[in-house]
C-alpha cells in the first residue's frame, strides 16, 4: 500500500516536472507567422496574417530605447509545383519599423513596401503597437497578371526578426519559417461567366 | 621602371603597407556597411556595427603584424643559429628578452584590465543605477501623466458644463465663448477650446502661460479624430507658439445626427455623426519641460546603452585589446630594433674580423651608430687601416729583407770564411759554401741536422763540443781549432757569436764563423822562421866576424913571423872564446824559448802577486814611480803562477827601461767583458806603429841589445793560456800593455 502511494507520488512528481518543462518550452516559443489567409480581388492578392511570440521583452526594450526596431516580412508568390526548380513568380518585402518618442510617449510606425514608405502611424499604447506591428489584415502584396494568372499559386510568408551578430560583427539573419497559403488560382477574366 | 620593379621597390615601405591596409579597411567598411543595410539594419545600428567591424579589423591587423614580426624574428634567429652566425646567440638572448619584457607585463595586466573594465562596465547597468535612472524618468513621466489626467478631468467637466449650449447655434456662440473663458480661468487651464469635429469653434488661452499669439494647431487633426473615435485622447505639443510643452487632453461627445428635412433629396449614405470635442491644455514651464525631457531622454539613452550593451562591451574590449596589441607591437618592435641596433654592429665587427683574418684588409665596417658601439666600430676601422699600413710596411721591409738576405747569402757564398747559423736547439740552419768546403761536407749532410749529428766523426766533433760550451748571451768566443779532415790537417779559427732570443734573455742561436788558418799559419811560420833564420844568421854572424878577423890576423902574423904573435894570440883567443860564449848564450836562450814548459793554471791572487813583484822595482830607478792598483772584482785570475810572474816582470822591465824620470809605471787590474784585464802602463817614450806590429815577434828588439825573445815569450805564454795581449798608446804619453785573461 505504502509502495503504491510512493509510486503514485513519484509519477506525480515526474508529470509535474514534465509539465514545468513544457511550460518553460512554451514560454520560450519561437516566433512564427500564423493565421495566414488569402483574399484575391481583381488580380490583387491580399494577405492577412499575424506574427506570434515576436513581441518579446527584449524587443520592447529595444523599441523603448528609441532605436528603430521592427520586422521584415518577406512574401513570395510561387507556383504550386514543388518539384519545379523555378517556382518563384514574384516577391515582395514589407518592412515595419517602430521608433519610440519618449518625450511624447508616442510610437511612430513606418511601413515600407519594397523600400517605399507606404504608411506611417502613431500609437501611444503598447497593445496598439503590438497589433500594428504583428497583425495584418487585407494587405495587398501582389498584383497578378499575364500567364501567372492561369496558374495555381501559393503565397509564402516569413518574418525576418532581425540580424544577430556572430563574433560581434558577422551578420546572421534570424527569421521564422516560411508559411504557405493554400493554393489558389485566379479566375481568367476572359473566361468569365 | 616597370610595375613589378616598383612593387618590389616599395614592398617594404611601411607607408605603402599602411596605405594598403587603410585602403582595404575603407573598401571592407563600405562593403560591410552596405551588407548591413541590405539586411535591413537601421543606419544607426549599422554605424555601431561598423565601428565594431573597424575595431575588429584593426585588432586582427595588429595581431597579424605582431605575429609576423615575432615569427619572422624567431625564424631569422633559428636560421642564424643554424648557420652559426657570430652574434646569433647574443641576438637570441636580446630578442627573447625584449619580447618577454613586452609580453609579460601585458599578459599580466591584460586579464586584470579586462576584468576591471568589465566590472566597471557592468556597474553602469547595475540595478541601483537602472533604478535611479528609471525612477527619475518615471517621476518626469508621472508629472506629465498627472497633468494629462487633470486636463482630461477638466475637459470632461467643461464638456458637461457646455452641454446646455448648442454649438451649431450661432446666436449662442458669444455666451459659449464667455462661458469657456470663465471655465478656463476657474479650472486654471492655460488653454481651453471647443471643436466641432476637427473644426475649431472657440478657444481661449491664458496670456500668461506663454502663448505669444492665438494658438493654431494645424497638426491637431489626428489628435481630434482620435478623440472623436475613442472618446478621449492625449497629445503633447512642443509648438513654436509657446515656450515649454503643451499637454493637451481632448474629450469628445457624439452629437445626434442632423435630421433630414422632408422634401430634401435623400442622401445615398446616412449622415456622419458629429462630435463636440473639448480640448483642455496646460503648458509645462520650459525649465520643467526641459528637465523632464532630459530625464526621459537620459533614461532612453540608458535603455539604448543597455540594448547595445553587448556591442559596447565588445567595443570596449576591442579597444582595450587594440591598445594592448599596439603596446605589444610597439614594445616588440622597439625591442627588436634595439636588439638589431646592438647586434648589427657586433655582427658587422665579427664579419669584419673574419674577413680581415682572411686577409681582406680593405674591408671596413659600415654601420651607422653614434654610441659606444660606434666608437668601437671606428676603432676597429682605424685598427684595420693601421693593420693595412703596417702590413704594407712589413711587406716592404720583407721585400727589402729578402733582397738583403739574398745579397748577404750571395756575399756569404762568396766569402772565404765559412759561416753557419745554428739554432738554440743546436740545429744547423744555414751553411755557406766556404764552410762546407772547410768542413768537407755537403749541404744536405749539414743543413737541418743537429750539430752532433752532422759532425759525428771524432775530428768534427771537436767543433760540436766547442759549440756545446756554455756561452754568455751576446758574448763571443774565438778559438783556434786543429782538426784533420780527410787526412788533411787544418787549423781553423772559430768565432762563435751567440744571439739573444726573442725575450732577450735566453739564447736565440749562434753564428759560427770558420776561418781556415792552415795556409796563413803555414805562411806565418815560414815567414817567422825566415825571420828567425835571418836573425839567427845575423846574430851568429856578429860574433863570427870578430872570430874570423881575429883568426885571419893571427894567421897573417904567423906567416909574417911577427914577434907580436904571442900577445896577439892570447888576445885573439880571448876574443874568440868570448864570442863563442856569446854564441852559446844565444843558443841556450833559443833553446829555452823552444822548450817552453806546459802551463799549470791555478788561482792567482793578483793583490799578492802585484805586491811581490812591485817590491822588486821599488826605488829601482830614481824619479820613476812604480805603483799597483788591483780591483776587488778582478783580484783573482786563473794562470800559471810562475809564467804570469815571468810575463809581468818582462813587461815591467821594459816599461821601467822605457820611462825616464820623472815618470810612472803602474800595474792595474779590472773586469772587462767576462775577463780580467791586466794593464801595465808607463809614461815613457812609447812605441811606434810600425814597431807595434812586430813587437811580439822573436828576436825583434828596439833596444839594440838582448835576444829580442822577451815579448815573444810573453806572447807565447799568453796564447798558451787562451788569453790575449795587445799594446796601445798611453795618454798623454807612453804605452799600455793590456792582457785579457778569461775567467
Amino acid at each position: 500500500m505504502r509502495l503504491h502511494s510512493t509510486v503514485i507520488r513519484t509519477l506525480g512528481a515526474l508529470v509535474g516536472l514534465f509539465l514545468a518543462f513544457a511550460t518553460l518550452a512554451q514560454a520560450r516559443a519561437e516566433p512564427r507567422v500564423s493565421e495566414l489567409q488569402l483574399k484575391v480581388e481583381e488580380s490583387q492578392v491580399q494577405v492577412s496574417f499575424q506574427l506570434d511570440d515576436a513581441f518579446t521583452e527584449d524587443f520592447l526594450r529595444r523599441v523603448e530605447s528609441g532605436v528603430p526596431t521592427g520586422f521584415v516580412f518577406d512574401f513570395q508568390l510561387v507556383r504550386d509545383r514543388k518539384s519545379w526548380f523555378d517556382s518563384s513568380v514574384d516577391s515582395g518585402r514589407l518592412q515595419v519599423d517602430a521608433m519610440y518618442n519618449a518625450v511624447t510617449r508616442e510610437y511612430l510606425i513606418n511601413y515600407r513596401h519594397d523600400g517605399d514608405l507606404v504608411e506611417s502611424r502613431v500609437v501611444r499604447e503598447l497593445d496598439e503597437l503590438q497589433q500594428a506591428m504583428t497583425e495584418f489584415s487585407g494587405y495587398t502584396v501582389f498584383a497578378i497578371e499575364g500567364k501567372a494568372a492561369r496558374q495555381r499559386l501559393r503565397v509564402r510568408v516569413r518574418a525576418v526578426l532581425g540580424t544577430r551578430m556572430f563574433l560581434f560583427f558577422i551578420p546572421r539573419t534570424q527569421s521564422t519559417d516560411w508559411v504557405e497559403s493554400p493554393r489558389f488560382q485566379i479566375q481568367d477574366p476572359d473566361s468569365g461567366p | 621602371m616597370d610595375l613589378r620593379q616598383q612593387i618590389l621597390r616599395h614592398r617594404k615601405d611601411n607607408r605603402v603597407i599602411g596605405g594598403g591596409m587603410l585602403l582595404l579597411l575603407i573598401v571592407c567598411s563600405i562593403f560591410y556597411y552596405l551588407l548591413l543595410r541590405g539586411r535591413g539594419l537601421p543606419a544607426e545600428m549599422a554605424s555601431d556595427k561598423l565601428l565594431l567591424f573597424v575595431l575588429w579589423y584593426i585588432n586582427i591587423i595588429l595581431i597579424l603584424a605582431i605575429l609576423f614580426v615575432l615569427v619572422r624574428s624567431v625564424f631569422r634567429l633559428i636560421l642564424e643559429r643554424h648557420h652559426r652566425i657570430l652574434g646569433s646567440k647574443f641576438k637570441t638572448k636580446l630578442v627573447l628578452t625584449s619580447i618577454a619584457l613586452s609580453l609579460i607585463p601585458v599578459l599580466i595586466l591584460f586579464p586584470f584590465a579586462t576584468r576591471l573594465l568589465l566590472e566597471s562596465f557592468d556597474q553602469w547597468f547595475a540595478l541601483p543605477v537602472e533604478e535611479v535612472v528609471s525612477q527619475a524618468a518615471d517621476t518626469a513621466d508621472a508629472l506629465s501623466r498627472q497633468i494629462e489626467s487633470t486636463n482630461l478631468r477638466d475637459a470632461h467637466r467643461v464638456l458637461r458644463e457646455l452641454a446646455e449650449f448648442d454649438i451649431e447655434d450661432l446666436d449662442q456662440r458669444p455666451g459659449l465663448q464667455h462661458r469657456l473663458q470663465e471655465l478656463r480661468e476657474e479650472l486654471q487651464l492655460h488653454y481651453l477650446a471647443i471643436y466641432d469635429g476637427t473644426e475649431p469653434i472657440h478657444g481661449t488661452a491664458d496670456p500668461l502661460s506663454g502663448f505669444q499669439r492665438a494658438p493654431s494647431f494645424r497638426g491637431l487633426s489626428p489628435f481630434l479624430l482620435e478623440a472623436a473615435e475613442k472618446g478621449e485622447a492625449i497629445h503633447l505639443e512642443d509648438s513654436l507658439d509657446i515656450d515649454g510643452r503643451l499637454i493637451l487632453a481632448a474629450v469628445a461627445t457624439q452629437r445626434p445626427a442632423p435630421t433630414v428635412d422632408e422634401g430634401e433629396e435623400e442622401a445615398e449614405l446616412p449622415p456622419e455623426p458629429e462630435h463636440t470635442v473639448v480640448v483642455a491644455g496646460t503648458v509645462l514651464p520650459p525649465d520643467i519641460a526641459e528637465k523632464s525631457e532630459s530625464l526621459v531622454l537620459a533614461y532612453q539613452s540608458y535603455l539604448r546603452l543597455a540594448v547595445e550593451r553587448v556591442d559596447l562591451r565588445a567595443a570596449y574590449l576591442l579597444n582595450l585589446l587594440m591598445v594592448t596589441l599596439l603596446v605589444v607591437l610597439a614594445f616588440s618592435s622597439i625591442g627588436l630594433r634595439l636588439a638589431r641596433r646592438i647586434t648589427e654592429p657586433i655582427q658587422a665587427l665579427a664579419d669584419g674580423t673574419r674577413r680581415i683574418s682572411s686577409g681582406d684588409l680593405d674591408h671596413r665596417v659600415e654601420v651607422a651608430v653614434d654610441d659606444e658601439l660606434g666608437v668601437l666600430v671606428n676603432a676597429f676601422n682605424q685598427m684595420t687601416q693601421e693593420l693595412k699600413r703596417n702590413k704594407e710596411l712589413v711587406d716592404t721591409q720583407n721585400r727589402q729583407l729578402t733582397h738583403t738576405n739574398k745579397r748577404i747569402a750571395a756575399v756569404l757564398q762568396n766569402v772565404a770564411a765559412g759561416v753557419l747559423s745554428i739554432s738554440a736547439e743546436d740545429k744547423i740552419l744555414t751553411c755557406n759554401g766556404a764552410a762546407l768546403e772547410i768542413l768537407g761536407q755537403r749541404a744536405e749532410d749539414v743543413i737541418g741536422h743537429q750539430t752532433d749529428e752532422a759532425w759525428a766523426d771524432p775530428e768534427r766533433a771537436k767543433l760540436a763540443s766547442l759549440l756545446a760550451e756554455d756561452f754568455t748571451i751576446g758574448g763571443q768566443l774565438n778559438h783556434q781549432l786543429n782538426i784533420t779532415i780527410g787526412a788533411v790537417w787544418k787549423t781553423l779559427e772559430v768565432k762563435v757569436t751567440t744571439l739573444p732570443g726573442s725575450d732577450g734573455q735566453a739564447m736565440g742561436g749562434r753564428v759560427v764563423v770558420l776561418e781556415d788558418l792552415t795556409e796563413l799559419i803555414y805562411a806565418q811560420k815560414m815567414a817567422t822562421w825566415n825571420e828567425v833564420a835571418r836573425r839567427i844568421a845575423h846574430e851568429i854572424k856578429n860574433p863570427l866576424t870578430p872570430i874570423r878577423l881575429t883568426a885571419e890576423r893571427l894567421l897573417r902574423k904567423y906567416r909574417q913571423n911577427d914577434p907580436s904573435l904571442g900577445p896577439m894570440l892570447e888576445e885573439g883567443v880571448e876574443i874568440i872564446v868570448r864570442e863563442v860564449s856569446s854564441l852559446k848564450n844565444m843558443v841556450d836562450e833559443f833553446s829555452r824559448f823552444a822548450r817552453m814548459p806546459r802551463p799549470q793554471p791555478q788561482e792567482v791572487d793578483m793583490e799578492q802577486m802585484s805586491r811581490e813583484i812591485l817590491a822588486l822595482y821599488k826605488d829601482l830607478k830614481p824619479g820613476v814611480e812604480v805603483r799597483g792598483c788591483i780591483d776587488d772584482q778582478a783580484r783573482t785570475v786563473r794562470f800559471d803562477r810562475e809564467q804570469l810572474k815571468s810575463v809581468l816582470i818582462n813587461l815591467l822591465d821594459n816599461a821601467i827601461e822605457a820611462t825616464d824620470a820623472p815618470g810612472e809605471v803602474s800595474l792595474t787590474t779590472r773586469p772587462y767583458n767576462g775577463s780580467v784585464r791586466l794593464n801595465v802602463s808607463d809614461t815613457g817614450r812609447g812605441v811606434s806603429t810600425e814597431d807595434k806590429e812586430k813587437l811580439f815577434l822573436p828576436y825583434y828588439s828596439t833596444k839594440g841589445r838582448g835576444t829580442g825573445l822577451g815579448l815573444a815569450i810573453v806572447h807565447r805564454i799568453v796564447s798558451d793560456h787562451n788569453a790575449a795581449i795587445h799594446i796601445e798608446d798611453n795618454h798623454p804619453r807612453g804605452s799600455v800593455f793590456s792582457l785579457d785573461i778569461p775567467l
